[in-house]
């Protein structure tokens, strides 16, 4: 089941981005994933909340847009910041 | 008090994959090896397409192979009886390759041994379409056995191979499989796909894959000339 792998780097990509701002809480992972991408949704929807569950991410939810063909991109992050 | 900050990324996922594909490709570039990503279901016939194409090379030609499985190294054993370096790489579950097991996998071979290298995928028709290995080109086989519907249901996977080889076709007097509905719906998700019929077992249409990779392979010696 590789939406485990791609949750994995989504996770990975978003603490990197995100590692200056130790204290903020990440709410929302924007990404945009097309039809050819190979990647199921609800799988990764699925699987990232397992992966994120009791960590610093745990109030990340993914919003997910419809792209075109392979796209398979983190777009934005959104995050309260105190 | 506490506000919401909105950050920009517009990152690929699969950037560390692409990293490492993009350094392969240029090492293969480099060393003038042309390389073969071949992605399928299970079962549709890729290890003896390899096994037939192998037995019908010279000893001596300047070829390996790779080929993933998820568990066993049956398919290496099989291929490695023609003579070429063959190594098997195991991901222990992972349903495709990756570039940093082709990467893993290449360290102990010289580049400079080879000139074609042939990676056989695990077999799964969705996985692999997402991983770039650093290849010139991804070939898809496709078996009358299996449903002429398959580029319309797996369309990335279609979309993205330069080639799409339909085997098994001593087969297809038994079967339903209607070839010419299997050419249109991976040509309407693909218009340029080019299309091989062939039976490794009987030999039919095996001379005109031969062909196909003589050409790839000529035209990529004469692009770095």
């Amino acid at each position: 089941m590789h939406e485990m792998g791609i949750a994995q780097s989504v996770i990975e990509i978003v603490e990197t981005q995100t590692s200056a701002h130790q204290g903020a809480r990440v709410q929302v992972i924007g990404m945009r994933i097309g039809p050819f991408a190979g990647v199921d949704e609800a799988s990764l929807t699925f699987c990232f909340d397992c992966l994120v569950a009791g960590t610093r991410l745990k109030s990340a939810r993914l919003r997910i847009e419809q792209a075109e063909r392979d796209e398979l991109d983190v777009t934005f992050i959104e995050m309260e910041v105190p | 008090m506490s506000r919401i900050a909105t950050e920009v990324v517009g990152q690929k996922v699969l950037k560390e994959n692409d990293r490492i594909a993009l350094a392969l490709r240029a090492k293969f570039q480099k060393q003038n090896i042309l390389c073969l990503n071949l992605i399928s279901s299970p079962g549709s016939g890729k290890t003896l397409l390899l096994e037939s194409t192998l037995a019908s090379l010279p000893a001596g030609d300047r070829v390996a192979v790779l080929t993933g499985d998820i568990q066993t190294d049956n398919d290496a054993r099989r291929l490695a009886r023609a003579g070429f370096p063959v190594k098997q790489i195991t991901t222990a579950g992972a349903c495709h390759l990756d570039a940093r097991m082709v990467e893993t996998a290449l360290q102990g071979w010289n580049l400079k041994d080879i000139e074609l290298l042939l990676i056989e995928n695990v077999g799964n028709l969705v996985c692999p379409t997402s991983y770039d290995l650093g290849e010139a080109a991804k070939i898809v086989i496709l078996s009358v056995t299996e449903g002429d519907d398959k580029p319309l249901k797996y369309p990335g996977i279609f979309y993205k191979a330069d080639l799409m080889v339909l085997s098994k076709i001593d087969l297809a007097p038994h079967v339903p499989f209607d070839r010419t509905a299997a050419i249109a719906n991976a040509r309407s998700i693909h218009p340029d796909i080019e299309v091989l019929e062939v039976s490794a077992l009987t030999g039919e249409g095996m001379e005109a894959w031969h062909r196909w990779l003589e050409q790839r392979r000529t035209a990529r010696q004469s692009a770095s000339a």
